[in-house]
Order: structure tokens, then C-alpha cells, then sequence
């Protein structure tokens, strides 16, 4: 049984910190995914627990171990890397046994687990084939094959589906998950493509900036984001945004008002704002509606028509613009005025730091 | 008309290849055909009679079998120091492409020198004596090892270079101790550049005539180079025999072409594009 | 540094510095050593068991006697000549042979080959070729009523034809660099180049040859350190003769060790060794800096 817990973790090239303070603990058999945007830390953070990277200062505890020194093949961990790092001179039978020979396992042993592990992944008849004798999807099979002959407490992937196409990506990913309702390990997955994130995920964690964001399942990401920055990362297409200021407190009801909208009562954490402050309002591109007694006004400055939804950029009377997802397909021409309704129960509000004002649960 | 013209072009540039190229190596075996008297006239005639075998066993016979002395030398030295070169400068590539720090300046300073600046002849002779070394056939072969590395590493370096180190970490997750990671990801990979640096380095030391000119003298430890200089003096009368030795010598890079020509053209042009 | 690591590195590296061991240790027993002790001894009368101090006496003698003042400029002369033929030369034959031509594999091969011959093989057979009255070179020429010079004999002309042969053997090692650095050359800037209607001139004189600088770089600096580092190919052919009409500096510094003049035999290593600084380490400076501007 291996859980992780992260303890205050640091990392700092030279002087750069890179990892700045992460608390976190992931229990046996989730499935918990790192997203952020390029250079946020998500790899490095995987590349620490995989043990390629110092860990500068804090703790990390694999299981019940405080691997912080300990060696890399010692942690019971295996890792699928972005270019897969197939060994060329190897073929696919050798790569996935190379650790298990490594580890001085007998012959027999690693063969029937070898086998087994192409079973798992339906490639028995790629195993005398050298790397270059195969496809990207089938690459990925032998690298993910690699990791699961090991038996480890803790897979690791770095971005494994980045550099597949579309298609095949989606497959992939439902193997992903598939694999891991078979075999109940703890896996930690690197990406920064929110899909990805939001169907795989028992656990997301959001990172910016070397610093953790909100962790938690992926619709309460969606639904309730912690701050600005996990609102805006999370979700496609982006969340609106509009500065507002607060006309009146009713309870737990904040009302507010802005030069684009008239006003909009949304239930919030009304303890931390008062009368006249301006706040940052998020509103879903989804959770907007054509209503002709709505109390936003726009004009339509472009039109997507995709049949089963029309994507609207709208310019709001402040200059600012708006991305709008109408459900079904609606004829717009540009210029038209546009009169839509915003859906107050998903509405979020935002403080000056960025922090939401949800409504306690 | 394309055709045509690139036909007269090409039948052009043989003709010319081999007046220029060509007869030369036709004279040199015509020679080591003839007869004393007949070479003596040195010029371009077919021989009269068959004496290559003649010829062939006077060469290797003469001054108690030197001839294959010096093949027996220059082979060590060549087998001995190019199989040092390929693993001291596959060791030092590797590490150099893979480790960043500030010794990385200094060292690639000191190859570039190593590649430009002639080696200071007496006081190394100097030194060789001081530490044995000197007129030794292990002497001369760290001598080569240590002109050739620069090159060497060069090639390697520019070729562990394009190894993704994802390989290297893949391996120590896979449990890879750090010699695991050089002798049984790197080095297999390296075989193409190894096949190269074998080839070119090959050459090269069999061909050296200076470096034994002057760190090996004496007889016993003559290289075929040496051999075939002395002969020179020794048969200024006897062309036949001078050329036999000449073609005899020419074999082995011949060999080496025959089968290794694009290891040969992909090594020089990439170390030299490097350096 | 910020923050002192935790975790001490005590773990053996991947990257082990001792790889570099074995080979710095030989190369600076060899090579590295040698070197700095010139810097010594070229300052002292020396005979491998003494020395004494002399100041720049070595030098202001090299500098003085007339036939190793003609050894410096011959060794310089060297060079010049066979890199610039050997460029020449190499980018012609590598035009040829990656243009459409029948027989490309062959003519390559024989371009090739004589890069792989024994040096001092080549500079006996030429010496013989170059025989005034029964070379052949000059036998050829007679054929054809040209009376052949003293190819080796005449003091004039004996560097300049040591200097041709050296071309003649290096200049396949220059044609295969200038190969691979035209079929390097993407063949959109030909296509560009036809489609703005340029000659096969224009074609050459604004693509082929700016986009094969870094070949031109190499092949000068690969060719003008060989020319001035030249011996062996000397020594087999005229020993420096006739007089002192085709020495050089390495064939000086082999002739003084001969004779026992140590001192002054190093005094020549420092001398070639200033005159690479001083030529090639600007010389590159100056070939990468254009490249750089392309």
C-alpha cells in the first residue's frame, strides 16, 4: 500500500526557486493528475518523486518511506515518459525486461512477466520488434509496458499522450483508465491538457508559478474554483470575467452591478465584502442565454457555428469581449444586438487577490 | 541535349580522374612488376616478365624479416591505441555532453588546442625518457592516444549530444546504477561513431610516419612508415623493390576503402565540420 | 548560493567526472606537459640532461639566420598555397560530382582514395614521377613538346611542387566536406533562384557558395593548419632541399634535433605554435563571424 505525502517540498536551480512550498498527500490507488501551464512546476514536482531531481528542502514520503535520498529504483515508482525513451538497440521484449534484468530477476520469472505485460497491453506479436519498427500509439504501449512490468506502488506519466494524434489519443487515454481500474495502483499524471485532466482524474491538482493552486476532484474545480487563476485554467473555453462592484448585501446574497451588466444577485460568502467594493465576476461561457429580458447587452463581433453549439465573440458596451456557447445552431449576423441572461447560480466572484467568495457549502 | 552534354562532361572528368588519380597507382604496381634493370628506366611501360613475387619476397625478407616486423609493430599500435581511443574518448564524450559545469570551457579549450597546436617534439622525448616510455612500442601507442583523442572525443561528444537523456533516466528508474547507464545504454548506441572513429583513427596511425620517426628509432621497433623510408635510402638503385613496398603498404587502406569508404567520408566530414 | 540542498549529493553520479581520468592523464603526461616545458626550454641551450638559461637567444638566431628566416615564409607560403588550391580545387570537383554526371560513385572513390595512402608512399612515388629527365611527369610533357623544369631540383620551384602533390592528396578530403556541405543546401533556394530566373553564374555566386561557407570555413581551417604543421610529405620528397629551398619549420625542427640543438630545435615548436595562434585562431574568428551573419 503506497499513498504519497508531500511535506513543504522546495526546489531551487541555484538561486530560481522552482517549487515553492508544496504540501500535498495523495492516498493509495487515487489517480490524481498535476495541470498547469508550461513551465508551472508539474514536471518537476513528477520528476522529484521519480527521484531524477534533488529535492532542495521539505519531505517526500513514498508509502511509509522518507525517500528524500533514496535511490530512484528503490522507491518502487516507474515512470512513462513523454518521448517514451525506448532504448533503440533494444527490442520490445528487451526494453520492457531491461529493469527486471537489471534487478538480477531469473529468466523464467522475467519472461512470464514480460509476457504478461504484453498481454495487458495486446502487443505480444510487437515483441521482437526494435523501436523503430513501430507506430507512436504502439511505442506508447511498450513504454507504459515498461512500467507496468515492474509492478511498482506508483506509476508516474509525463505528458505520455502529448505526442500522440487526436485520435489515437483519446483511445489511449481511455486504456489509461481502464489500466488503472485493473490493476489499483496510485498513479500521478502530468499534463496540461484539461480534458485530459477532467476525465482521468481522481484528483486534480492546479499549479502556477511553483506554488499548489487548488487540489481537489475535477467538477469541484469546475463548479467551485479557488481562485482566479484555477477558474480561468480551468474549463473550455475560458471564463468571462467583468469587474463589478456591490450594490447591495442580503444575507447570503450579494447583488452586483457594472457598466455591461445591470445586476445580478449571486450567493456568495457575503462575511468578506461590504457595500460599494469592486470584485471580479466570473461567469462560464456555457451559462449564458439568449433571453430578451436578460441583463447583459452585447454586439455580436464573430460567429463559429460548429451545428450542435454557435460560439459568440460579444463586445460589451465597456469595450470589453465576450465569449459566448449557445446551444444549437442560431443564424447571428455581425453587429446584431445581442439581450442574454446569466445563469447567477454558477456565478463566481473574485476579491482584489483573486481569492473566490463562495458561498460556504 | 542534357543528356548528352552531362555524358561528354562525365566521359571529360574520367578521363581527366584518371590521368590524374588513377595512372600514379598504375605506375606503382606496374612497377613493383618489373625487374631491377627494367625499373631502373622508371618509366611507363608494361613489365617485362613477372616479378611481383620475386619482388614480394626479396621486400619481406630482406634484414632478417624486418618487413614483417614492422607489420607486426604497426599493427599493435594501431589495434592497441585506436581500441584506448574509443573507449577513453567515448567516456570522456559522454560525461562532457551530458554534465554542465564550468570545467566544460577549460576542456573544450584544451581540445580545440590539442586539434591545432604541433606537439613539442624533444621535450615530450624528454619527458618519455624520464618516465621509460621512450623508443617503446607501449610508449608510442599512449603517444597516439594521446594526439588522436581530441578527435575522438570531438565525434563522440557531437553524437551523445543527440541521445535523449529521457534514455538515461529511463534507465536509472529502470534500476540502472551509473556504469548500468554507460555500458549498457550509451555505448551500444555509440556504434555507428565508434565504427567511424575505429576507421578514420585506423588509418591514420597506420599511415603516421612522424610520430615514429621520432619516438620510436631503431631497427627492431621499426612501423612499415619507417621501414619504408629506410628503404628508400637503401634501395635508391632497386625502384622494383621500393615500390613492392610501397603497394604492399598500400593494402590495408585500400582494404579499409573498399569496405568502409562511408564510414570513412561520414567521420572525416564530421569531425572536421565540428572542429 | 540561495539555500544550502538538504540532501547531501553523497549518491554516486551518473555522469562520473572520473571518466575524464584516464584520458587527462595521458594527454596531459603527453601532450599537455610537453607543451608548457617548451615554454622553458625554448630559452635554454639544452642537451636533454642540462640546460642553461639563454633568454630569447634561440629565437633572436631564428630570426637571424637567413635559411630559417626562408623556412618561417616557406611555411607560411605552404600553407597559403595548398589551402587556397585545396578550396579551389575542392568546391570545382564537389560541383561535378553532386551534379547529374555519369560515373559519380567512381569519380568520388578516385578523388578520394589517395586521403587514405600512406604519406611517405605518395612522396616517393612522386619524387620518381618528378624526375627531371626520366619522370614520367615530364617524359608526358615532352610528348607533347613542353620541356618539363626541374620539378624537385629547381630551388624556385621544389616547394611549390612538394606543395602540388600535398593538393593532390588532400584535396579529396576537401571535396567530401564541400559535398556534404552542398547536399546540406535545401533545394527551395534553388527553386527560388529559378523561379526569379537566375543563371547557373548567379545560381552558384549568390546561393551555392554563400550557403557553403561553413565548408569553405573548415576546409581553409583544417587545410591551413595541415600546411603549416607539414613534414612528412617534405621530408620524403627533398628533405628540405635543394639547400634550404623547401624547408620548413617542422622539417627545421627535426633537422636541429638531429644535429643536437634542443634548445633551439623547441625554440622552433614555439615559433610554429605562436604562428598557428597568430594566424588561424584569427582566421576562424573571422570565417565563423561571417557565417554567423548569413
Amino acid at each position: 500500500m503506497a499513498g504519497l505525502e508531500f511535506k513543504a517540498l522546495h526546489k531551487t536551480y541555484g538561486s530560481v526557486p522552482v517549487i515553492k512550498g508544496v504540501d500535498l498527500s495523495v492516498d493509495h490507488g487515487e489517480f490524481v493528475v498535476f495541470v498547469g501551464p508550461s513551465g508551472c512546476g508539474k514536471s518537476t514536482l513528477l520528476r522529484m518523486i521519480a527521484g531524477l531531481e534533488d529535492i532542495t528542502s521539505g519531505e517526500l514520503w513514498i508509502g511509509d518511506k522518507l525517500c528524500n535520498d533514496v535511490e530512484p529504483r528503490d522507491r518502487g515508482i516507474a515512470m512513462v515518459f513523454q518521448s517514451y525513451a525506448l532504448y533503440p538497440h533494444m527490442t520490445v521484449y528487451d526494453n520492457v525486461g531491461f529493469g527486471l534484468k537489471l534487478a538480477r530477476t531469473d529468466k523464467a520469472e522475467r519472461d512470464r512477466k514480460i509476457r504478461d505485460a504484453a498481454r495487458i497491453l495486446q502487443m505480444e506479436a510487437l515483441l521482437d520488434r526494435k523501436p523503430s519498427q513501430l507506430s507512436g500509439g504502439q511505442r506508447q504501449r511498450v513504454a507504459i509496458g515498461r512500467a507496468i512490468v515492474r509492478q511498482p506502488e506508483v506509476f508516474l506519466f509525463d505528458e505520455p499522450l502529448s505526442n500522440l494524434d487526436a485520435a489515437l489519443r483519446v483511445d489511449m487515454r481511455m486504456e489509461l483508465a481502464k489500466l488503472h481500474q485493473d490493476l489499483g495502483a496510485t498513479m500521478i499524471y502530468v499534463t496540461h491538457d484539461q480534458v485530459e485532466a477532467m476525465t482521468l482524474a481522481d484528483k486534480i491538482v492546479v499549479l502556477n508559478g511553483g506554488v499548489v493552486q487548488q487540489v481537489g476532484a475535477p467538477i469541484d474545480l469546475y463548479q467551485r474554483p479557488a481562485n482566479l487563476f484555477v477558474a480561468g485554467f480551468i474549463g473550455s473555453p475560458k471564463m468571462n470575467f467583468a469587474e463589478v462592484t456591490v450594490q447591495s448585501i442580503d444575507g447570503t446574497m450579494a447583488t452586483v452591478t457594472s457598466k455591461d451588466i445591470s445586476s445580478v444577485s449571486v450567493a456568495a460568502d457575503t462575511s468578506r465584502m461590504s457595500v460599494g467594493d469592486t470584485l471580479t465576476l466570473g461567469v462560464r461561457p456555457h451559462h449564458l442565454t439568449l433571453d430578451a429580458s436578460g441583463t447583459l447587452v452585447g454586439g455580436v463581433s464573430l460567429v463559429e457555428r460548429l451545428g450542435n453549439e454557435t460560439n459568440v465573440s460579444l463586445k460589451l458596451p465597456s469595450g470589453a469581449t465576450w465569449l459566448v456557447v449557445l446551444d444549437g445552431d442560431h443564424n447571428l449576423r455581425g453587429s446584431q444586438a445581442l439581450q442574454l441572461a446569466v445563469d447567477s447560480s454558477t456565478v463566481v466572484l473574485f476579491d482584489k487577490t483573486g481569492q473566490s467568495l463562495l458561498a460556504p457549502r | 541535349m542534357k543528356r548528352r552534354a552531362s555524358i561528354i562532361g562525365g566521359v571529360a572528368a574520367i578521363a581527366g580522374s584518371f590521368v590524374v588519380f588513377v595512372i600514379p597507382f598504375i605506375f606503382i604496381i606496374l612497377m613493383a612488376f618489373k625487374d631491377k634493370p627494367q625499373s631502373a628506366l622508371r618509366d611507363f611501360s608494361w613489365p617485362q616478365g613477372f616479378h611481383l613475387w620475386d619482388n614480394l619476397v626479396q621486400v619481406v625478407t630482406t634484414r632478417n624479416w624486418m618487413m614483417i616486423t614492422a607489420f607486426i609493430n604497426s599493427a599493435l599500435i594501431t589495434v592497441i591505441s585506436v581500441t584506448l581511443l574509443v573507449v577513453l574518448a567515448a567516456m570522456v564524450g559522454f560525461v562532457l555532453a551530458r554534465r554542465k559545469t564550468r570545467m566544460n570551457g577549460l576542456i573544450e579549450f584544451l581540445i580545440l588546442a590539442g586539434l591545432m597546436i604541433p606537439p613539442a617534439v624533444v621535450p615530450t622525448i624528454w619527458l618519455m625518457q624520464g618516465l621509460k616510455l621512450f623508443g617503446t612500442l607501449h610508449g608510442m601507442i599512449l603517444i597516439e592516444v594521446a594526439y588522436n583523442l581530441p578527435f575522438s572525443i570531438i565525434l563522440y561528444r557531437a553524437f551523445v549530444a543527440t541521445i535523449p537523456r529521457d534514455l538515461d533516466e529511463a534507465a536509472i528508474i529502470d534500476g540502472a546504477r551509473p556504469l548500468d547507464v554507460f555500458f549498457r545504454i550509451i555505448l551500444p548506441m555509440l556504434w555507428p561513431v565508434t565504427v567511424t572513429n575505429i576507421v578514420v583513427q585506423s588509418v591514420g596511425i597506420f599511415n603516421d610516419f612522424t610520430n615514429p620517426l621520432y619516438y620510436l628509432p631503431g631497427n627492431q621497433n621499426a612501423t612499415v612508415q619507417l621501414t619504408l623510408y629506410n628503404f628508400q635510402s637503401q634501395y635508391n638503385t632497386s625502384y622494383n623493390l621500393l615500390f613492392t613496398n610501397i603497394l604492399l603498404i598500400t593494402v590495408p587502406p585500400l582494404i579499409v576503402f573498399l569496405f568502409f569508404n562511408r564510414q570513412i567520408v561520414a567521420g572525416m566530414t564530421a569531425g572536421a565540420v565540428k572542429g | 548560493m540561495a539555500s544550502a540542498p538538504t540532501t547531501a549529493r553523497s549518491r554516486p553520479s551518473t555522469y562520473p567526472v572520473w571518466f575524464f581520468l584516464p584520458a587527462a592523464i595521458i594527454y596531459s603526461a603527453l601532450f599537455l606537459a610537453p607543451t608548457f616545458a617548451s615554454l622553458y626550454f625554448s630559452l635554454t641551450r639544452w642537451t636533454l640532461f642540462n640546460s642553461v638559461f639563454i633568454g630569447f637567444e634561440n629565437f633572436a638566431q631564428f630570426f637571424r639566420e637567413p635559411f630559417l628566416i626562408q623556412g618561417l615564409m616557406n611555411t607560411v607560403m605552404y600553407a597559403v598555397v595548398t589551402s587556397s588550391l585545396k578550396v579551389v580545387l575542392g568546391m570545382g570537383l564537389a560541383l561535378l560530382l553532386t551534379s547529374n554526371i555519369i560515373a559519380r560513385g567512381y569519380l568520388r572513390s578516385v578523388v578520394f582514395f589517395p586521403v587514405l595512402v600512406s604519406t611517405v608512399g605518395v612522396g616517393i612515388t612522386f619524387t620518381v614521377l618528378m624526375h627531371p629527365t626520366q619522370g614520367m611527369i615530364n617524359q608526358g610533357l615532352a610528348l607533347i613538346g613542353i620541356k618539363g623544369p626541374g620539378w624537385l631540383t629547381d630551388p624556385r620551384l621544389a616547394l611549390y611542387s612538394v606543395a602540388l602533390v600535398d593538393v593532390w592528396k588532400g584535396v579529396g578530403l576537401a571535396t567530401v566536406i564541400y559535398i556534404a556541405g552542398l547536399v546540406a543546401i535545401p533545394r527551395d533556394y534553388y527553386e527560388a533562384a529559378r523561379i526569379d530566373g537566375a543563371t547557373a553564374w548567379q545560381n552558384f555566386w549568390h546561393v551555392t557558395l554563400p550557403l557553403s561557407r561553413p565548408a569553405t570555413a573548415t576546409v581553409i581551417t583544417l587545410s591551413f593548419i595541415g600546411g603549416l604543421r607539414t613534414f612528412d610529405l617534405i621530408w620524403a620528397m627533398t628533405k628540405g632541399g635543394p639547400g634550404f629551398a623547401s624547408d620548413t619549420v617542422a622539417s627545421v625542427i627535426y633537422k636541429q634535433y638531429q644535429a643536437g640543438f634542443y634548445g633551439l630545435s623547441t625554440a622552433g615548436n614555439v615559433v610554429l605554435f605562436v604562428l598557428i595562434g597568430i594566424i588561424v585562431v584569427p582566421l576562424t574568428m573571422f570565417l565563423n563571424r561571417k557565417q554567423g551573419h548569413e
